[in-house]
């Protein structure tokens, strides 16, 4: 029964990812690459890895396909125009390709020692397991990850943010500070005759 | 373990199944008459003269960028909250130097202005 | 050969789970119908009108006739036999897809809650994170029906949108982080039975500011007024579904309030002690009032669905700077503070909520 899982998930994934690079429209891209992050979910959900499984759907479908979706969806690409720079991408491209089919060629002929899932017993957490080891034994790469998600903030404001000169806000805090006497004037009249 | 996962795929089988009936029944039972003004898009008063996709403020997509580091920092919480009643001051000081890290960052995002929003 | 008699094991396996379901979906959307209504009602009586009154059936025979009761039905029925318009420029796939993603996860995220006691559909041990994730996923639907309609109004609707629910989803993140800490557990079932003891047990108070945060973020997130400026009629028309009609935006319209019931669902269990019983461990603990049980739970969850109506019927709308800063300026370091001040405090076994064991 899992087997038949398995296969069938990975029948998904396989065809999501094909179809990701191959359909015209980026915003229908963007959504083949959402399927395929479901099915990797579900397939690790079949090695027990649940903490991880719907942290991937977390991160990546809540959190990092919305932000490929406005990218993609906002810069409204013309499918043209894209052609047009094809033949000048290729060798990059290639290059790129070539590379990662060695690597992932090493890995699947390297006869790596099989990973079995552990085995725990059922009313063992798994997140309590991992919690277990990132906060002890792994604390350095775990604050090493820290470091890392803050030079990607400084990045992300470096590049984007553009000082705005001509912006005006208000300030809450005066807003709500505001005194009756620095805005109204009561001004004493005598009344005017009546004629 | 895995046998509590099927109810969550049968409910999220049945509950696409839900949505996609309802709008199937409307396309069967409504009326279908186009016509070229009714089609075209909301817009007060005169056409549309260009695509509605338009370029937008880059604080949007830094939003998203910000959205994104935060919710991995909420994803690296989740463990260290479940074992911290078992665990000890090390945890505690582990978390801390992490959120103070984070922290930094959110603090330079701040005095940078990139959350203000006019 | 697969033996015959598995099969039907298998068979009758899943069509209890497939009974558990329907029996949880079918309150459900007379709840989200009946809703509409009482919305309608109350939001008039506060602002001194009555509300519906034309439609009506008797609810109960020789009882004083209820006018108004029958109006989620006829609104349905009108909603069916209306025409949905597909605007010429739209992309039609994803028009058409974009409130079923909305309303999938509204619906495929009651699978983790609790009504009592073992009365859960499935009872994972991350059930918090499933919620988040569930919630995070519906802004997909926002964002694409903004872009597949091509219509300005609903493209701004979309993006403004979908900013303001990421930018929520983060604060309410941390809250559940705070309810995790106390707890120590991700299971909803689990939260709840952590909080037993009496009403001083419950999160509300340990974690008062977490909760106030989270029933804002979580009104912020279901796009409710105050924070409605997606939908802000006198800007923006109706945001992103500006060009839906018919049956299309009857989805996205209980995908709305089936929102609004879960995130008052998941207050209570995580605030506000789920089902168990406010008179436990005090002198009417004894008589049927400290009784546990899925009454306390529908009950406390109705007082948070009431104040999604009142929320609506007495602030004014947010602008969208205040919006974002109250989001990120305000919500997000007090959170960050008080993981931190609570995280001491479970160091300490401050009790009686932090106690060992």
């Amino acid at each position: 029964m899992i087997k038949f899982t398995f296969y069938f998930f990975s029948i998904i994934l396989i065809f999501a990812a094909m179809r990701l690079i191959t359909v015209r429209n980026p915003v229908h891209a963007a959504l083949f690459l959402v399927l395929s992050f479901f099915s990797s979910a579900s397939i690790w959900l079949l090695l027990h890895a649940e903490f991880l499984a719907i942290a991937l759907i977390l991160v990546y479908v809540g959190a990092v396909m919305v932000l490929f979706l406005f990218v993609v969806m906002m810069l409204d690409i013309n499918v043209t125009m894209i052609r047009d720079g094809f033949a000048r991408y290729m060798p990059v491209a290639t290059l790129v390709g070539v590379v990662i089919l060695v690597e992932m060629g090493l890995v699947i002929f390297s006869h790596l020692p099989e990973v079995q899932p552990v085995v725990m017993a059922a009313d063992v957490s798994n997140t309590k397991m991992l919690g277990q080891v990132l906060y002890t034994i792994y604390v350095y790469p775990f604050e090493i990850a820290a470091v890392i998600l803050l030079v990607a903030m400084v990045a992300a404001i470096a590049l984007t943010h553009i000082p705005r000169t001509r912006m005006k806000y208000q300030t809450p805090s005066h807003q709500v500070n505001v005194r009756r006497q620095d805005r109204v004037r009561l001004v004493k009249m005598p009344t005017e005759p009546k004629d | 373990m895995l046998e509590n996962y099927v109810p969550i795929a049968l409910f999220i089988i049945v509950s696409l199944a839900i949505g996609l009936i309802m709008p199937t029944l409307g396309f069967i039972l409504g009326p279908r008459k186009p016509d070229e003004e009714k089609n075209s898009p909301y817009e007060c008063g005169f056409e549309a003269f260009e695509d509605a996709r338009m370029k937008f403020d880059v604080r949007y997509y830094l939003v998203a960028i910000l959205f994104i580091i935060f919710d991995l920092e909420i994803a690296f919480l989740f463990p260290w909250a479940v074992i911290f009643k078992d665990a000890g001051i090390f945890e505690f000081v582990a978390m801390l130097i992490f959120l103070l890290l984070l922290t930094i960052g959110f603090i330079y995002e701040w005095k940078k202005g990139a959350l203000e929003w006019e | 050969m697969v033996d015959m008699s598995t099969f039907i094991d298998v068979a009758v396996y899943l069509g209890i789970i497939l009974i558990k379901i329907l029996v949880l979906v079918f309150p459900l959307f007379i709840v989200v119908a009946y809703y509409t209504l009482a919305e309608r009602k109350i939001i008039g009586y506060m602002q001194v009108r009555v509300g519906p009154n034309r439609v009506g059936f008797d609810a109960v025979p020789g009882l004083r006739r209820i006018r108004g009761l029958g109006q989620p039905i006829a609104d349905a029925v009108k909603l069916m036999f209306k025409e949905i318009v597909i605007p010429t420029n739209a992309n039609v796939f994803l028009f058409v897809i974009a409130p079923v993603l909305s309303f999938a996860p509204a619906i495929a995220a009651w699978a983790v809650i609790p009504f009592d006691d073992g009365w859960v559909v499935a009872d994972i041990n991350v059930g918090l994170l499933y919620l988040l994730a569930m919630t995070s996923i519906s802004v997909y639907g926002v964002i694409i029906a903004g872009w597949a309609s091509n219509s300005k109004y609903a493209f701004l609707g979309s993006i403004r949108s979908a900013a303001q629910i990421i930018s929520y989803e983060i604060a309410m993140g941390f809250t559940l982080v705070g309810v995790v800490l106390a707890a120590g557990s991700l299971n909803l079932s689990d939260i709840v039975m952590a909080q037993k003891g009496s009403l001083i047990h419950w999160y509300w108070l340990p974690l008062f500011p977490l909760f106030i945060i989270y029933f804002i973020s979580a009104t912020a997130e279901t796009n409710r007024a105050p924070f409605d400026v997606a939908e802000g009629e006198s800007e923006i028309v109706a945001g992103f579904h500006t060009e839906y009609s018919g049956m299309l935006f009857a989805v996205f319209f209980l995908a709305e309030y089936a929102n609004m019931i879960l995130v008052s669902a998941l207050a209570v269990i995580m605030f506000l002690g789920g089902w168990l019983s406010p008179f436990e461990g005090t002198i009417l603990g004894e008589t049927i009032l400290g009784q546990h049980g899925i009454v306390w739970f529908l009950l406390k969850t109705s007082i948070f669905m009431l104040l999604f109506l009142w929320f609506r019927a007495t602030f004014p709308r947010y602008r969208y700077d205040q919006i974002m800063r109250l989001g990120w300026k305000i919500f997000i370091p007090i959170t960050l503070v008080w993981i931190v001040v609570e995280a001491a405090a479970v160091l300490a076994n401050l009790p009686p909520w932090f106690v060992e064991g």
